[in-house]
């Protein structure tokens, strides 16, 4: 079995938001749609203060809440781990917006563009009127996972078939792969590593590990 | 706009680069779906050579949309309205090419015919370029351009003093050939950051090295008044109190050699590579020998007085000694003799100035508990690890891993120099200048070779480094200045060789001087020039008083602007001249090798930025612009004649078993310009084993060869030229001082004496807060109207992008705090009645700038942040997002102004409420 998840290294994490340009860019998604972003956490009072920089996005959970409150099985587990929604099947209910935890998912009802209604070049090539009045989510950049079914690439080393934020990341915070696999990168760091999963009291049981100090 | 969703024909992915800021540059690919740019990659075929390994930061993935922003100029523009300002609708209209052309010629040829320089003695054309250099690495053959135009004044600057580094730029050339200074961070374990926000303004190269040091533990400690992103990811935030600096680095010398001493201090370093020897007499200047004019040290061996470099001495480094004869020589060559007197050692000097400094005098300045600075300095003394080696390339060297790294407005404007002084003395003291682990210039930019700063080390005098200051002496000092900024005139440091030396001199001079002058000037009256080219340059934001500012660029007979959409500078132009953007033109540049900031790599090479796209409109490659205005100024000869040399490309056209030089008389296109530049970069860099011409470049990108770690650390080629360092003792300074000011003097002028103070052989605290305090009473205001300090930090979305036009940039930056609103402590803001999200005015004495609150508990109680460069007001998207600016409100001030004629971004203020949260 093979089950992909991301590490996230919160000691590398600047904050910088090169994956959620990145995130945009590969996923053409319109203005205000992020499907991952990096949040800026403060915590303490002053002069005694903590800011930490904490990427979200979909976490691709093994019991994921979106999928059970879906009505039209438009969301669904995949086999390799990945939370997938098929646009066709999904009628922009918004259930699955309200059930996830993790504030991953957005629908958007009117198609508009980055300087008003009139599309960019860049924006009209990749416009996907499929897209609109459905919900939408970081989906680990499936096309990509797909394609290393195809190639033989390996999700998390080869970046052809690797998600674009974990590419674009300057800090080297990401690593993604099949943790099923003790050879994989990722299972080999979080071996190494102290780690959390977020809000796992749910039972979610998240694909995305924040890794926050050594073993 | 058609929508397309059918399977793409074609889809590419072009090697170029970025260097959007001057921490490039950084490698990425296009991914061109049918003839147009969809995506920014990064280029991991460049992992190898690339140390943030193929990838750009966050600001290259809003190029897609600078590409085909519907907002860019996209055909040559003229102005219809003569009448200039900011309430003047400029009335463009398009026009061809040809007439653009035509237009910016007429006036150039207009020039040539009168003579180049204007009645003051200035040049009637000037240039101003954007951010920090990275304009070069966009402007393809423009510099050629200029070579063979000739005197051209580049004093009005868009931030060049005021936003830069400025006495980093100038003090770090000087003492170490460290235009830019870093800490060697892939060997550091401890890291002092005084304001350095490397996470932010570093570029990918330094976000990944830091993040690894994290994870191997390295401990970072940054200092500054609000916890800013490098903050967030250091191990310790010190909050301290604005522009007081230099009195917590003044502290930590006071640690290291007062209460540590010289013993647990790097003495073969001190010994051997610095002037800590050298004998000062009382009178505060060098003893020297009176037959050879070498400054005297004492010689433990002998016991007595020998020339510094006398073969078997061993110099002492403390103490003072009596010397039957010697001389000094002052200002102006004049020379005493001393018989009988005492000489202290430089480093003698050192102790006994610094033992006032105390951590708990500190305290009282800093705000920084004295236990704290302690704990620092010890910390950093113990992590220095003295004695320990490391071995590269087969060759041992200390390992000093410990570094004080300084930010903007610490290492610019009054106490700069404090600053970069302290900085450079604490890495002297326990070896770690120029060593592995600490702290390293990373380019020359006033010295040349520009792309290798050991070649720039000569012999000069006392031994030290040979420097190229501009002339103090009454003979050559010029008296009547040659450029609007004075930079010969005013800062013999910034030097004479070459152009960045004028780039640096004080801008806000020549800005503020077209206004009112000291009453007691006497040399011509600054004149405006006569044609004034822009390129990537926005001064009516980037500069301060930016109101007053768009008032005097008004005022400008001719402006020709190279422009991506209307902006608050190019408002005021007569013609704009739309660039292919960074996608859509070529131009081949180094990397690796010296760069700025974190930049030094594994390797050197060359990199190709290439059309990815074609240009939008009838926007043009800028050599291309470049070379229809050589032609149509009969420049032609010169101009080809420049870029054969190098100018604008990699290496010289023509060598001694190649040639690729240009025949002017072809008229080469500008594909055949970068073609012979390929060839010849390739064929240098691989010493005649490889030639590579541009469809090679086209495919592969760059072309790279391996360079050696040991290029990264000067100290072993000063050890081999036997040079030492010119620290910690100042006297050369002191005498070029006193020199300037006799010359000022000579002229009756008076104006420039608070700066002449600066020229000090050991730095004396002096108040630097409250010098913007009396600049605030003195021009009437009370300062309980204004109780807050407004300082400005960088972004990584927007620092020197000028990207504020891009929508994504804007998107993604509000997932950060305080973008495009005012950062302010909590508590205070609740004092005030302020909440999250309110909109504030924030209000100096000459103007006010209003945006949206923004509470953090990362700021000190006394402190306003607004972060990046905005208030624009023309520039479409931009000027809609309601963003405040401190450059609206910060004055340009002959008292706000150091010696090295740079200033820091930092006003007294005061803030309310103007509406509440709808």
């Amino acid at each position: 079995m093979t089950r992909y998840v991301m590490s996230i290294d919160l000691r590398r994490c600047v904050g910088c938001q090169t994956c959620t340009a990145a995130c945009k860019g590969a996923n053409a998604t319109p203005p205000g749609i992020q499907w991952r972003r990096v949040l800026d956490i403060e915590t303490g009072e002053f002069p005694d203060v903590r800011r930490t920089f904490l990427p979200i996005a979909c976490m691709h959970c093994a019991n994921p809440p979106c999928e059970a409150v879906c009505p039209t099985r438009a969301t669904t587990k995949r086999a390799d781990g990945l939370v997938a929604i098929d646009y066709d099947l999904c009628i922009g209910c918004a259930n699955c917006v309200m059930a996830c935890p993790y504030d991953a998912r957005s629908i958007v009802h009117e198609a508009h563009f980055a300087y008003g209604d009139t599309p960019m070049a860049s924006e009209a090539k990749r416009f996907d009127p499929d897209r609109i009045g459905v919900s939408m989510k970081c989906t680990f950049c499936v096309d990509r996972i797909d394609l290393a079914a195809i190639t033989g690439q390996i999700p998390g080393v080869d970046p052809e078939v690797t998600p674009a934020c974990v590419n674009s990341c300057i800090s080297g915070a990401m690593q993604f792969g099949d943790i099923e696999d003790a050879d994989s990168s990722v299972s080999r760091l979080l071996k190494e590593t102290q780690h959390y999963r977020m809000h796992e009291e749910l039972g979610t049981e998240p694909s995305v590990y924040y890794i926050w100090d050594q073993s | 706009m058609s929508m397309e969703t059918a399977q793409p024909k074609s889809v590419k992915h072009v090697p170029t680069y970025c260097y959007n800021c001057v921490s490039g540059p950084d490698f990425m690919c296009v991914k061109v779906v049918d003839g147009v740019a969809t995506e920014i990659e990064p280029n991991f075929a460049a992992a190898e050579v690339h140390p943030a390994r193929g990838k750009v930061c966050v600001k290259a993935y809003g190029l897609v949309q600078k590409t085909y922003n519907p907002n860019r100029i996209l055909t040559p523009m003229k102005r219809t309205n003569p009448k200039k300002g900011r309430n003047e609708d400029p009335g463009f209209v398009p026009i061809s090419w040809d007439e653009a052309l035509d237009l910016v010629a007429g006036k150039l040829n207009a020039v040539r015919a009168k003579g180049l320089v204007d009645e003051a003695g200035l040049p009637r054309v000037a240039v101003s370029l954007g951010h920090g250099g990275t304009p070069s690495n966009y402007m393809g053959t423009f510099p050629a351009f200029l070579a063979a135009w000739g005197e051209v004044d580049f004093s009005f600057g868009s931030g060049q003093g005021v936003k830069c580094v400025h006495s980093e730029h100038l003090y770090g050339e000087f003492w170490h050939r460290g235009f830019t200074v870093a800490a060697d961070t892939p060997n550091c374990r401890y890291n002092i950051a005084v304001g350095a926000n490397v996470d932010v303004t570093g570029g990918p190269c330094a976000v990944i090295r830091h993040a690894d040091a994290r994870v191997r533990g390295y401990k970072r400690v940054q200092v500054e008044p609000s916890l800013t992103a490098t903050g967030a990811c250091s191990a310790e935030w010190v909050p301290i109190r604005p522009k007081t600096d230099p009195a917590f680095l003044f502290a930590l010398i006071h640690v290291l050699v007062r209460e540590n001493g010289l013993a647990k201090l790097d003495i073969p370093f001190l010994r051997d590579r610095t002037a800590s020897p050298y004998l000062v007499a009382p009178d505060g200047l060098y003893l020297r020998d009176a037959q050879s004019g070498k400054p005297l040290v004492w010689d433990e061996v002998s016991a007595t007085a020998v020339p510094h470099d006398t073969a078997g001495a061993r110099p002492a480094l403390a103490g003072s000694y009596r010397l039957a004869h010697a001389v000094v020589v002052d200002a102006d060559k004049e020379r005493r003799e001393y018989s009988d007197v005492e000489g202290r050692t430089a480093y003698e000097m050192l102790s006994q100035h610094i033992a006032k400094y105390t951590p708990e005098w500190a305290e009282t300045i800093c705000d920084v508990k004295a236990e704290t600075i302690r704990r620092i300095a010890n910390e950093y003394l113990e992590a220095a690890s003295i004695g320990e080696t490391i071995v590269i390339d087969g060759k041992t060297l200390p390992l000093r891993p410990v570094a004080v790294t300084l930010g903007k407005s610490v290492n610019n404007g009054w106490g700069a120099f404090e600053c970069c002084w302290a900085r450079t003395v604490l890495a002297s003291l326990v070896g770690a200048l120029e060593n592995p682990g600490g702290l390293v210039g990373t380019t020359v930019r006033l010295n040349k070779s520009r792309d290798n700063r050991h070649l720039s080390v000569k012999p000069g005098e006392d031994g030290f480094m040979v420097q190229y200051f501009n002339p103090t002496n009454k003979e050559e000092w010029q008296s009547a200045p040659a450029t609007r900024n004075l930079h010969q005139t005013l800062v013999p440091i910034v030097g004479h060789n070459g152009a960045w030396s004028q780039a640096l001199g004080p801008t806000q001079l020549a800005w503020m001087f077209q206004g009112e002058r000291p009453d007691d000037w006497s040399m011509p009256m600054p004149t405006l020039p006569d044609v004034w080219l822009v390129y990537r340059s926005n001064p009516s934001i980037s500069f301060w008083d930016t109101k007053h500012l768009a008032e005097v660029a008004a005022k400008f007979p001719f402006m020709a602007c190279v422009a991506y959409t209307v902006d608050e500078t190019n408002y005021m132009a007569d013609v704009l001249l739309p660039e292919a953007t960074d996608l859509e033109s070529d131009q081949m540049i180094r990397m690796g090798g010296t760069k700025y900031m974190e930049q030094f790599w594994d390797y050197k090479g060359v990199v190709l930025r290439q059309k990815a796209v074609e240009p939008q409109g009838e926007a043009r490659d800028f050599t291309w612009i470049t070379t229809e205005l050589a032609k149509r100024t009969g420049l032609t000869e010169a101009y080809f004649g420049a870029i054969n040399k190098g100018v604008s490309g990699v290496s010289p056209l023509k060598g001694k078993d190649y040639d690729f030089s240009l025949d002017p008389a072809s008229e080469p296109a500008p594909e055949q310009i970068w073609d012979a530049v390929c060839r010849a970069a390739t064929v240098t860099l691989s010493e005649g084993s490889e030639e590579h011409d541009l469809e090679w470049f086209r495919e592969h990108g760059f072309y790279a060869v391996p360079m050696s770690r040991l290029e990264w650390y000067l100290t072993p080629t000063m050890e081999k030229l036997g040079l030492r360092y010119e620290l910690p003792y100042q006297e050369r300074l002191l005498r070029t001082g006193r020199e300037l000011g006799r010359r000022l003097h000579e002229q009756k002028m008076n104006w420039w004496d608070e700066q002449l103070s600066e020229y000090t052989a050991l730095p004396e605290w002096h108040d630097v807060p409250g010098r913007w305090i009396r600049n605030l009473e003195n021009t009437g205001a009370k300062i309980e109207d204004f109780p807050f300090w407004l300082l400005t930090t960088k972004s990584m979305q927007y620092h020197a992008g000028g990207n504020a036009a891009i929508e994504v940039m804007h998107e993604v930056a509000q997932n950060l705090r305080g973008h495009a609103g005012v950062i302010m402590n909590t508590k205070t803001a609740a004092g005030l009645g302020i909440a999250e999200g309110d909109r504030v005015e924030v209000r100096s004495h000459i103007g006010a700038t209003y945006g949206k609150a923004s509470l953090m508990q990362g700021i000190r109680p006394d402190t306003l942040i607004i972060i990046g460069q905005f208030d624009h007001w023309a520039t479409p998207f931009a000027n809609t997002i309601g963003a405040p600016s401190l450059n609206t409100i910060a004055p340009m001030s002959l008292d706000l102004t150091d010696a090295t004629g740079s200033g820091a971004d930092i006003v007294r203020v005061g803030v309310r409420r103007v509406e509440a949260t709808a």
